[in-house]
């Protein structure tokens, strides 16, 4: 018997890294399923160059920085897919790739890699693929039309208008209630189903890989502001019905408050979901493009030092969290 | 409120489907000396030399008993609990002592409470049938259960403190110890659970303070493959590579592992789950980035001369960093000492 010696300790708890990031990339590949039996398998096809994009990216950093191979987590393939996730279905297949060439080169990379980013990357990403590119970006495919579309080349489809367009121009949107929580309108590829979304939140709340207060208060602010400040001439409940199911405020409540770029108390969590809530009416409401949640959240990012060092002065802790 | 402490999965029911094992003392250990039964009315500073002449060490810190019950006498103790449950999730000597010898537990710790002057005496059992079970054949002591969160014996102390109590804890193979000392018996062993999956027979087993831990090894049925044995606990234990070494009061356990379980060290998420986990109210995240900044700065280092050493941190942490190591090096920087001599 050839022992060895290891430092303690010699058991763990099931939750790792891997098994964190592993249920956000189950509950990201579960919105894909919609999207795949509507459109056909263009959805997976830019869901796998963006996460190859974000794997080479990753690949190439390590190399830069003379660490050999590092991936040892799957952060690249969460970020990938939260890009294509963000996008239209008919969206030109570079439009995610180089998305993600700037999530990972100038979000992620230059600050050090996963674990250690301010600004979450798919975010960053998508708010430089919107400023630069926003015809592509707000063009959705007519879901009154389904058809599959091409896996490869461009695609020349009939679009229709986001419910989010529809509420940016002051009107209400012609979508039934049920196709809004099953996804069947115009919008992104994967933040449509309202229902999936709640499922797989579900799932990341109970297996801890995402914090519950965050989405909760970032709802919470959003349907408050959507209540007390209707973009349409209807009833508050309605407006909130509208607001939250339309563009991507429900998708990025769960899927971009990540626990890396957002704070490590309950208290500071929930303020900074509720600002990021609050911030994303901001922008529907003030804002040039019809989605504003990615711009919203990154403000949100940028004000997590000064939410945290606000909490512990509010904790008596004898000096602040960032100084 | 979110409770502290972290919920481990138990691995005890194996070791605890059969009674204690009575192991053969090695040969050339000398035969326990005879003490002078200790009466019923003896007063506390007999119960003290008893406990010094028997030689009784506290299971869980290994701290002489006569020593002990001495600084719970000067603290002006108020409140006496005997532990009957292991917070490890691997050992459940504690819990089998509890089982088998209820009465001699109330005894001793009936005496244990003499000695330091403790007015109130308490049995933590590892769960409410546990301590249901002890209540019903020792009528006249109470008895709870701890909690099922680790670090429970922490937590259960906390627990009663805020109650307004001094309370203080000594370990259930002690108690039985001393109850055993009132028949003039010295009982120079513990209780050792075996366990891992190296063993193919997992048990709890008396044996001889002294006897090797390859031979309480052995008595578990190793498996070829053992490349991991570790004493103490599964969580703060430290690991033997020389299976000569003997047993002392506090080996409590001797874990035979296939493989070391490791979890692939990755920079901190923000997760939180160490503070939660943390009984002493540290933010070991804080005082993880405080360190990894290089210039740590001695005020943020909250609470981290409170540490327990629980290991609970260490053992929640999804990205493997040992915080409770960056916690240890936090508080001998807060008392002044050099980063560098922490490390």
């Amino acid at each position: 018997m050839k022992l060895s010696n290891a430092s303690p300790p010699f058991l763990h708890t099931d939750v790792t890294v891997m098994s964190m990031l592993g249920d956000r990339i189950f509950a990201l590949c579960a919105l894909l399923v919609i999207p795949t039996v509507r459109y056909g398998p263009r959805p997976l096809v830019m869901a796998g160059l963006s996460v190859l994009i974000c794997l080479v990216c990753e690949l190439l950093t390590g190399l830069m920085r003379k660490e050999g191979v590092p991936v040892t987590e799957w952060s690249f393939a969460v970020t990938g897919l939260v890009i294509t996730m963000l996008m239209p279905v008919n969206a030109p297949l570079w439009l995610p790739c180089a998305a993600c060439l700037f999530a990972e080169l100038a979000a992620k990379a230059p600050f050090g890699g996963f674990g250690r980013t301010p600004f979450n990357p798919a975010a960053a990403g998508v708010a430089f693929a919107t400023l630069c590119w926003p015809k592509q970006m707000f063009s959705y495919v007519d879901p009154a039309e389904p058809q599959w579309l091409p896996v490869w080349g461009e695609c020349s489809v009939h679009t229709a208008q986001s419910a989010a367009a529809y509420l940016k121009s002051g009107l209400k949107p012609d979508i039934l209630p049920f196709d809004m929580l099953w996804g069947d309108m115009a919008g992104p590829l994967g933040t449509g189903a309202a229902l999936v979304i709640g499922a797989c939140a579900l799932l990341l709340f109970v297996r801890r890989a995402a914090h519950a207060e965050t989405t909760l208060c970032f709802l919470a602010a959003a349907a408050a502001l959507a209540a007390l400040f209707p973009r349409i001439a209807c009833s508050p409940l309605t407006s909130v019905k509208y607001e939250l199911l339309s563009g991507s405020l429900f998708f990025c409540s769960v899927f971009l408050m990540d626990p890396v770029s957002s704070l490590h108390t309950a208290a500071g969590r929930c303020i900074y979901g509720a600002a990021a809530g609050g911030l994303l009416m901001a922008f529907r409401h003030f804002g040039a493009y019809e989605q504003g949640a990615v711009f919203a959240v990154l403000i949100a990012n940028a004000l997590s030092p000064l939410i945290s060092s606000a909490v512990g002065r509010a904790r008596g802790w004898e000096g602040s969290v960032y100084g | 409120m979110i409770p502290h402490g972290v919920r481990l999965e138990q691995q005890k029911r194996a070791s605890l489907k059969n009674e204690i094992v009575s192991l053969p003392s090695p040969e050339d250990l000398p035969a326990p000396p005879k003490i002078k039964p200790l009466k019923k009315g003896a007063a506390a500073p007999r119960i003290l030399s008893a406990a010094e002449e028997a030689g009784i060490a506290d299971e869980f810190d290994g701290m002489m008993l006569e020593r002990k019950l001495s600084l719970f006498a000067s603290r002006k103790t108020e409140l006496l609990v005997a532990c009957g449950f292991d917070e490890d999730p691997y050992t459940s000597g504690a819990e089998a002592v509890l089982r088998e010898s209820a009465e001699d537990v109330a005894e001793g710790l009936w005496l244990a409470a003499k000695a330091c002057g403790a007015k109130e005496r308490l049995v933590a059992a590892s769960s409410r049938r546990e301590a249901r079970r002890f209540a019903a054949c020792c009528t006249g002591t109470a008895a709870v259960a701890a909690g099922n969160r680790y670090p429970a014996r922490t937590l259960l102390m906390q627990k009663l403190r805020r109650g307004g109590k001094k309370a203080e804890w000594i370990g259930v193979q002690a108690c039985a110890a001393l109850g055993a000392a009132v028949r003039g018996e010295c009982r120079n062993e513990t209780v050792v659970t075996v366990a891992g999956d190296g063993v193919r027979r997992w048990g709890n087993f008396r044996v001889r303070i002294g006897t090797p831990v390859g031979d309480v090894l052995a008595a578990g049925k190793p498996e070829k493959r053992v490349c991991l044995v570790a004493v103490g606990s599964s969580v703060t234990g430290r690991t033997v590579t020389d299976l000569s070494l003997p047993v002392t009061a506090a080996t409590r356990c001797v874990i035979a592992l296939k493989r070391p379980p490791r979890v692939p060290a990755h920079p901190c998420v923000g997760c939180g789950r160490c503070a939660r986990a943390c009984p002493a109210g540290v933010l070991p995240w804080l005082v993880y980035r405080e360190l990894e900044g290089g210039s740590p700065e001695a005020l943020r280092l909250f609470h981290v001369e409170d540490c327990v050493g629980c290991g609970a941190c260490h053992t929640v942490c999804p990205s493997g960093i040992d915080l409770m190591a960056a916690v240890r090096r936090a508080a001998g920087l807060k008392e002044g000492r050099d980063l560098h001599e922490t490390e």
